[in-house]
């Protein structure tokens, strides 16, 4: 009884029912006991203020949400990598792996050439959250919950865009593969 | 300093359950842009059905905190610009399979490929802080 609970929390993948159920108590949860709202992007803003060694300080940098640039997000990013650590020991996953789903096992490019689809993919999200004012936490799941506009505008140009670039990866890339 | 502990284990909360329900897995999102696995999409619509629920129910008593001070929806502003970012977004997301927090899942997970995907958000952060001194139309 107690190891098949175990199992079912800790080792075998959640059920989507499960994994919607404790990411949208976040919402509410994070609003309750911490007066914020859930959200991701901006706190890539604190990363690059902390890595930021120019010798003239970034504009964007010195609002007020970034002046204590250790601020919660930080710790929330910080907590993220360790519940996702955690998740993969309890499991009994590899402790550093290469794959990288279908991109990794339908093809073998060298490893720069995964790396610079990647870190363009990242640009872009790094970019166009911030134009958007948002990601899929802070838009998609806080945004619509809480019923705005500028959320489901963001969040359908994230699902038009989304699946043409998969699309365009699938076909030109990976041969067309279904995992 | 009590606030950054608390959303230290909130954070470790959501990286727990993204990464227990797959997100951080390049195959359902992968899957779920190319319409050969939902999860994830019902995952999200899950999300958000059961955040507009609970607050709702913070709204019905009072829309107070557990500190007793009044609780302000952060309101997001509709710009020219948003569906251009969520656009720009989009693609980011279907060439990495990731978004800032699922990348943040594949880092816990030790999928070393991540650290490309995440750097390259910091950088594509830089790249928007340069943009909107130039034009602060793009303000988030």
């Amino acid at each position: 009884m107690l190891s098949g609970l175990y199992q079912a929390i800790f080792v075998t993948p959640w059920a989507w029912w499960a994994g919607g159920l404790a990411i949208g108590l976040l919402v509410p949860s994070l609003y309750y006991y911490q007066n914020v709202a859930l959200g991701v992007s901006t706190g890539y803003g604190n990363l690059l203020k902390l890595l930021w060694r120019g010798k003239k300080p970034l504009k964007w940098l010195e609002k007020d949400s970034f002046k204590d640039p250790w601020g919660w997000r930080v710790f929330f990013i910080a907590g993220m990598i360790i519940g996702a650590f955690l998740s993969a020991r309890l499991s009994g996953r590899p402790l550093l792996t290469g794959e990288m789903g279908v991109l990794t096992s339908s093809t073998s490019w060298p490893a720069f050439f995964y790396g610079l689809i990647l870190f363009t993919g990242g640009t872009l999200l790094g970019l166009g959250a911030r134009i958007a004012g948002g990601c899929t936490s802070g838009h998609s799941i806080h945004g619509l919950a809480t019923l705005q506009l500028s959320s489901l505008v963001v969040t359908i140009g994230f699902i038009v865009m989304g699946a043409l670039s998969t699309y365009l990866v699938r076909f030109l890339l990976l041969g067309g593969v279904t995992p | 300093m009590n606030q950054k502990i608390g959303l230290l284990f909130f954070g470790i909360f959501f990286g727990f359950a993204l990464s227990r329900v797959g997100a951080g897995e390049y195959d359902l999102i992968y899957g779920m842009f190319t319409g050969t696995n939902l999860k994830l999409a019902w995952v999200m619509i899950t999300a958000i059905a059961i955040g507009h629920i609970g607050m709702r129910w913070l709204s019905a008593t009072g829309n107070i905190t557990k500190g007793g001070t009044s609780l302000k929806v952060s309101l997001k502003a509709l710009k020219k610009t948003s569906l251009l970012g969520g656009a720009i977004f989009g693609i980011g997301w279907g060439l990495s399979g990731a978004c800032p927090g699922t990348v943040l899942a594949q880092l816990g997970e030790g999928k070393v490929l991540g650290l490309f995907t995440a750097v390259g958000m910091i950088f594509g952060t830089f790249i928007y802080a340069l943009l909107v001194e130039k034009y602060p139309d793009l303000s988030d």
